[in-house]
């Protein structure tokens, strides 16, 4: 089994992978906590209109999916906070309308895309040495916002009235994680594709809330979970040739109904 | 310097009005229940004391300021403190969202108001598994964790039994004579009211009534407020 560690490919999968589980894992605890999961899904989807642009123009399709996931993101946001349209409405038709332009887009791209099943359904073959770059930069990045900004995106998640109180300025903190949850969302979809990608940020904190007995606990172990279900998802990948995004979703899925077994024998 | 004055305040949910036409003044230091039916008016007039939503018409001020920038002067403790339940947060970890100096210095603050409100030895317990009156009493030791000047109290016994009931209100009476700090009890508990409060004010869209709550609560004012067949009175007494 050791020989996979031999190819690049795989050694850009792994730390890309490692990195996408870091960044997912934990954010996925602040999305979650907010019943925002949804948000996930839809700056996923919303990112294809960025990928299709960037096919059609011959660029590089991450960065300006990530420009376009945080544009969508912001629209979200104000939608969602200066107008009566709910926020899972607000995703819901935002996303559908920007994976239809770029749907309408790709019509106008003339020959097989095969770099477009990749951003879909996610394939670790086409993850580049710029995009690994690209991705580590970012993770921390992402990690040292995270890690700065902890006490207030907590706070501003679980009592957003209580955060104002307090002198937080608590829409600063929620346009931050839309911001962040863009970035790494797309960054992963060369992993998982856009399609599967909310589950790695749902299924590690279902399995964090079924042992942790508090915050910081939920915190580590979600993280944790999603690290390992990336790293065992695309190692499983490679010995049973199945696609990559696919089996990392569902290891995911499979050590989550394990823990709730788990959980209920021990109770 | 008045704690809070309300100035002709006025309030409508689109054509709806809420609010009509209030005034009053708070004075430093004073224990005031807020008293009227459903929809009175009671939580819109709370959430703009708070500055989570703006006046039509009028103005608030507290301590001669915009609500917004004295809001780290004041505490809520709201009736329902609607969170996720499967979220586990411990109560130490809630109180510690608070920044209240360093490390140190934090710990032993949330310790000694934990202590306060009875709650200590469930330092480490989960939010979600506190009864309604220890909820209550984690609310209301994370208010006091800052030097608040004005305290906001939305229904504070809603779900607790009479003897959780009496705790809180014995430690709404404490903070206010031990602190000097400003108490608002918004509560439909009248024999409480009676007991606790140094005036009352009864809105129902309008100022319907203020004064020390010997003069007030009567059978008429509350037949005004709640109706003329309420017996509401004879059966909190």
């Amino acid at each position: 089994m050791l020989d996979l560690f031999q190819y690049t490919f795989m050694q850009r999968a792994i730390i890309a992978g490692i990195c996408s589980g870091i960044s997912l894992g934990w954010l996925g605890v602040f999305l979650t906590t907010r019943k925002m999961s949804f948000l996930g899904d839809g700056l996923a989807h919303a990112s294809l209109a960025g990928v299709a642009i960037a096919i059609l123009l011959g660029w590089a399709p991450i960065p300006l999916a990530i420009l376009f996931a945080v544009f969508i993101a912001i629209i979200i946001y104000i939608v969602e906070k200066k107008t009566t349209v709910s926020a899972d409405m607000a995703i819901g038709m935002l996303f559908t309308a920007s994976m239809a332009v770029g749907i309408i887009l790709l019509q106008y791209y003339e020959g097989y895309q095969p770099e477009l099943m990749s951003y879909l359904f996610g394939n670790i073959l086409t993850i580049t040495q710029t995009d690994l770059i690209t991705i580590i930069f970012s993770t921390v990045i992402i990690i040292f916002l995270l890690l700065i900004h902890h006490r207030k995106l907590v706070f501003t998640t679980f009592d957003p009235d209580g955060a104002y109180l307090s002198g937080i300025d608590t829409w600063k903190y929620d346009i931050l994680l839309y911001i962040i949850s863009a970035v790494t969302i797309v960054l992963s979809i060369k992993l998982v594709g856009l399609i599967l990608v909310s589950a790695l940020i749902i299924t590690p904190s279902a399995i964090g809330k079924l042992f942790a007995k508090s915050f910081t606990s939920f915190l580590v172990i979600s993280t944790v979970f999603a690290i390992n279900i990336v790293f065992w998802g695309i190692i499983l990948s490679y010995i049973l040739d199945w696609p990559s995004g696919a089996t990392i979703i569902l290891f995911g899925f499979t050590l989550f109904l394990l823990g709730s077994i788990i959980k209920k024998t021990i109770k | 310097m008045n704690a809070i004055t309300v100035k002709h305040v006025s309030f409508s949910y689109d054509d709806l009005l809420i609010l009509d036409d209030i005034s009053f003044q708070i004075t430093p230091g004073e224990i005031i229940a807020i008293i009227g039916p459903n929809g009175s008016g009671k939580t819109t007039l709370i959430k703009q004391i708070l500055g989570l939503l703006s006046p039509d018409k009028g103005s608030i001020t507290l301590f001669d300021k915009a609500p917004k920038k004295q809001r780290t002067k004041i505490g809520y403790v709201p009736q329902r403190f609607e969170f996720d339940r499967t979220t586990p947060i411990t109560i130490y970890e809630f109180l510690k969202l608070e920044q209240c100096g360093n490390k140190h210095h934090a710990i032993s603050k949330i310790d000694t108001f934990l202590e306060l409100v009875g709650l200590n030895t469930h330092k480490h317990a989960r939010l979600s598994s506190l009864s309604g009156g220890q909820f209550q009493r984690a609310m209301i030791a994370r208010a006091l964790l800052h030097e608040k000047k004005i305290l906001i109290f939305d229904e504070p016994s809603t779900g607790i039994d009479i003897a959780g009931e009496k705790t809180i209100y014995d430690l709404i009476e404490k903070i206010n004579k031990e602190r000097d700090v400003t108490c608002i009890i918004v509560s439909h508990e009248l024999n409480i009211v009676t007991k606790y409060a140094h005036r009352v004010i009864c809105i129902n869209k309008k100022l319907v009534c203020m004064g020390i709550p010997e003069q007030v609560i009567t059978q008429d004012t509350l037949s005004s407020l709640y109706g003329k067949h309420t017996g509401l009175y004879h059966s909190h007494t």
